[in-house]
C-alpha cells in the first residue's frame, strides 16, 4: 500500500469540507474519485498534494507518516498533481510553466543559471510523448485553448516523474480524441507501476480506466465500487 | 476570445514589452530633439552628465521597484527607506566610522527596512500598498525624531568617485547604473528566482500550488528593493555630503512612474528592466529640459501624470478586451 489517508478532517470556517475521510491507493492502481459538485473531491486531493494542511487525520506513504506543509513537500516525496484550476501562469511561456518551481539549472560561477536549451528540449519531448499540440513552446499559455492548457499541465506532471499522480478533472475541457490520449496516458502510468488518483464527472471514462471507484458525498468517502467486475473493462486495461 | 492579446511571436520572443520600450525610446529622442532646438545648453556633455548623475538614485531604486511591481506588489515607502538609511549613514559618519564600515551599515539598514515591508505583506497578509504606506509614515516619523528638522551636514565624500568619477572617459554613474541593471537583469531573467517573481505576479495561487515558496520570494524581493534604496542613500550622501530634510520625498512615486511608463504592468506578471531604465531617462530629461527652457518644474509633474493616466487607461482597455487571466 503506497499511499494512505486516515480520518482526514478539513474545515473551512464552519464548513466541514472533509469529514473523517479514509482513502488509499496502491502501486499500479488507478483510483477514481467521483461525486457531486462541492462534495469535497478537490479539497481531498489538495490535502494529498500539500496544498491544504488537514485539521485532523494522518497521511502515510509506504507506512511512514507524512506531514506535508506545502506542495513542495509533496512533490519531493513523489506526488505530482494536476489541479482542477491547472495552476498555470498565464503570461508565461509553455516552457516556463512546465518547469515552474523545478527549473533545470546549469550553475556557473556559483550562480544557478537557468538551462533554457535543456528545458526547451525536454518540453518538446514531453509534448511529443503526450501528443499535445501547442502554437509554440514560447507562446504564453494565456493565449491557448482550454485543451492546450490542460495538455501543458499534464506535461508538467509527467515531467515530475512521480510515484503518485493526482488528476483533478484532467479531461474536463477536452474533445473526444484528446480524452482518449489522457485515458491512454493513465493506463500507461499504471503499466509503469505508478499510482493514479483520477477525479472525473465522466462515468464512462472512470469505468474504463479505474481499478476502484470511491464515491464522495458531503465530505465523506462513502463506498468503493470495483469496476473490474464490469464485463467491458478487461478489454482496455492490462 | 483574446482578440487584443499580443500574440505576435517575434515580439513576444524578444520581450513582451518591446513595443513599449520602442515607443519610449522614440519619445526620448523626440523630447531630446525638442529641447536641443529650444535650448543651446541641452545637448552638451556637461548637461547630459549632470542629468545622468541626477538620475543615479532614481535609476537604482527603480530597478528594485520593477521587480516588486512585476511580482504584483508595490512599495510606496522607498523614499522613507532612503531617508532613514541616509540618516543612519550620516550619524555613523559623525560617530567617526570609516566608509568601510558605513557602507555595509547603510546597505544592511536598507535591506532590513525592505525585509520589514516583505514581512508585513506576507505574514500579516496586508495589501502591499497599505502596508508600505504604513511603513512610509513610520519611517518619516523616525526621520523627524532623529534629525528634528535640521540637516545633517559636512559629511565626508569618500564614495563620491562612484558619482562624479570617470573610468576610461565613461562617467562612473553610468557604470554604476549599468552594473545594477545587469545584476538585476540576471536575477530576473537568467535564474529561477526571476521566474518565480513573474509567476507570483501572474497568479499567486498557481505559484503556491506548483511549489514556489511565495513568502520567501516576496520577502527577498522587498529586501532587495530595500538594499538598492540603501545603496541609493550611500550615493546620495556621497553626492551631496549632507542629509536634507526633504530627502526621498519624490523617489517612490517617480520610481513607480518610471516603471509603469516602461511597460511593466501594475497588475504584475509582465515587465522589463530596460523599459524602466528608459522611463527613468525620460523623466529626468523632461525635468532637466524644462528647467533649461525656464518652465516651472510643476509642469513636469503634470506631464508625467498625464502620461501615466494614458498608459494605465490603455492597459485597462487592453485587459477589458482580454479578460482571461
Ligand atoms: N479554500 C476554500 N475556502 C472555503 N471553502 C472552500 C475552499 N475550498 C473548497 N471549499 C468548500 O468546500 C466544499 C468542497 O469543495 P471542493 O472544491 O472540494 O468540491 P469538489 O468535489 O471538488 O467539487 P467540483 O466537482 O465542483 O470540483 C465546497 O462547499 C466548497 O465551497
Ligand atoms: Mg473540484
Amino acid at each position: 500500500m503506497v499511499f494512505k489517508l486516515s480520518g482526514i478532517v478539513k474545515r473551512f470556517g464552519g464548513l466541514v469540507a472533509l469529514d473523517h475521510v479514509d482513502f488509499h491507493v496502491a502501486d499500479s492502481e488507478v483510483m477514481a474519485l467521483v461525486g457531486d459538485n462541492g462534495a469535497g473531491k478537490s479539497t481531498l486531493i489538495k490535502t494529498m498534494s500539500g496544498a491544504h494542511i488537514p485539521d485532523e487525520g494522518e497521511i502515510t506513504m509506504l507506512g511512514k507518516v507524512m506531514h506535508f506543509r506545502s506542495p513542495q513537500d509533496a512533490w519531493q516525496n513523489g506526488i505530482a498533481t494536476i489541479y482542477q484550476e491547472l495552476a498555470l501562469a498565464g503570461k508565461m511561456t509553455v516552457v516556463d510553466n512546465i518547469f515552474l518551481g523545478r527549473e533545470m539549472k546549469r550553475p556557473r560561477f556559483g550562480i544557478p543559471f537557468l538551462d533554457l536549451p535543456a528545458m526547451r528540449k525536454r518540453t518538446d519531448e514531453l509534448l511529443t510523448q503526450l501528443d499535445v499540440h501547442v502554437p509554440g513552446i514560447d507562446s504564453w499559455v494565456e493565449s491557448m485553448s482550454g485543451g492546450q492548457r490542460q495538455g501543458v499541465a499534464i506535461a508538467r506532471a509527467l515531467n515530475m516523474d512521480a510515484r503518485l499522480i493526482i488528476m483533478d478533472e484532467p479531461t474536463a475541457a477536452l474533445a473526444v480524441a484528446e480524452v482518449r490520449k489522457v485515458l491512454d496516458f493513465v493506463i500507461r502510468l499504471r503499466e509503469q507501476g505508478k499510482s493514479v488518483v483520477l477525479i472525473s464527472h465522466n462515468i464512462q471514462d472512470v469505468f474504463e480506466v479505474s481499478d476502484r471507484i470511491s464515491v464522495m458525498r458531503h465530505g465523506r468517502c462513502s463506498r468503493y465500487v470495483r469496476p473490474a467486475k464490469l464485463p467491458h473493462k478487461k478489454s482496455s486495461a492490462s | 476570445m483574446s482578440i487584443a492579446a499580443d500574440t505576435r511571436p517575434v515580439l513576444r520572443l524578444s520581450s513582451p514589452t518591446a513595443t513599449r520600450e520602442l515607443y519610449l525610446f522614440i519619445a526620448i529622442l523626440l523630447v531630446g530633439a525638442g529641447f536641443t532646438y529650444a535650448s543651446p545648453y541641452f545637448l552638451t556633455p556637461i548637461n547630459l552628465i549632470q542629468t545622468l548623475r541626477a538620475a543615479l538614485e532614481l535609476a537604482i531604486v527603480s530597478a528594485g521597484m520593477t521587480l516588486v511591481i512585476i511580482m504584483g506588489g508595490i512599495d510606496v515607502s522607498v523614499g522613507g527607506i532612503l531617508a532613514v538609511t541616509a540618516i543612519v549613514i550620516g550619524k555613523s559618519y559623525q560617530a567617526g566610522l570609516s566608509s568601510f564600515l558605513v557602507a555595509p551599515i547603510g546597505l544592511a539598514t536598507g535591506t532590513l527596512l525592505g525585509t520589514w515591508n516583505g514581512f508585513l505583506t506576507t505574514k500579516l497578509k496586508v495589501p502591499p500598498i497599505i502596508a508600505t504606506l504604513g511603513s512610509m509614515y513610520i519611517f518619516s516619523a523616525i526621520m523627524f525624531i532623529v534629525i528634528g528638522g535640521a540637516w545633517i551636514s559636512g559629511l565626508p565624500g569618500t564614495l563620491s568617485p562612484l558619482v562624479n568619477g570617470t573610468v576610461l572617459h565613461i562617467p562612473a554613474s553610468a557604470l554604476v547604473i549599468l552594473v545594477v541593471y545587469a545584476a538585476c537583469w540576471v536575477l530576473l531573467r537568467k535564474v529561477p528566482f526571476g521566474r518565480h517573481i513573474y509567476a507570483i505576479g501572474c497568479n499567486e495561487t498557481s505559484a503556491k500550488l506548483v511549489g514556489i515558496n511565495v513568502d520567501r520570494t516576496k520577502i527577498a524581493t522587498y529586501a532587495l528593493l530595500g538594499f538598492l534604496a540603501g545603496f541609493a542613500a550611500l550615493l546620495y550622501v556621497a553626492r551631496l555630503r549632507n542629509v536634507e530634510i526633504n530627502i526621498g520625498t519624490t523617489v517612490a512615486l517617480e520610481a513607480i512612474a518610471a516603471t509603469i511608463l516602461g511597460g511593466t504592468s501594475i497588475r504584475g506578471g509582465v515587465g522589463s528592466l530596460l523599459g524602466t531604465l528608459l522611463g527613468v531617462i525620460f523623466i529626468r530629461i523632461i525635468q532637466n529640459g524644462l528647467v533649461l527652457i525656464g518652465v516651472s518644474s510643476l509642469w513636469e509633474t503634470v506631464i508625467i501624470g498625464i502620461l501615466l493616466i494614458v498608459v494605465l487607461t490603455a492597459d485597462a482597455i487592453r485587459n477589458r478586451n482580454n479578460p482571461r487571466v
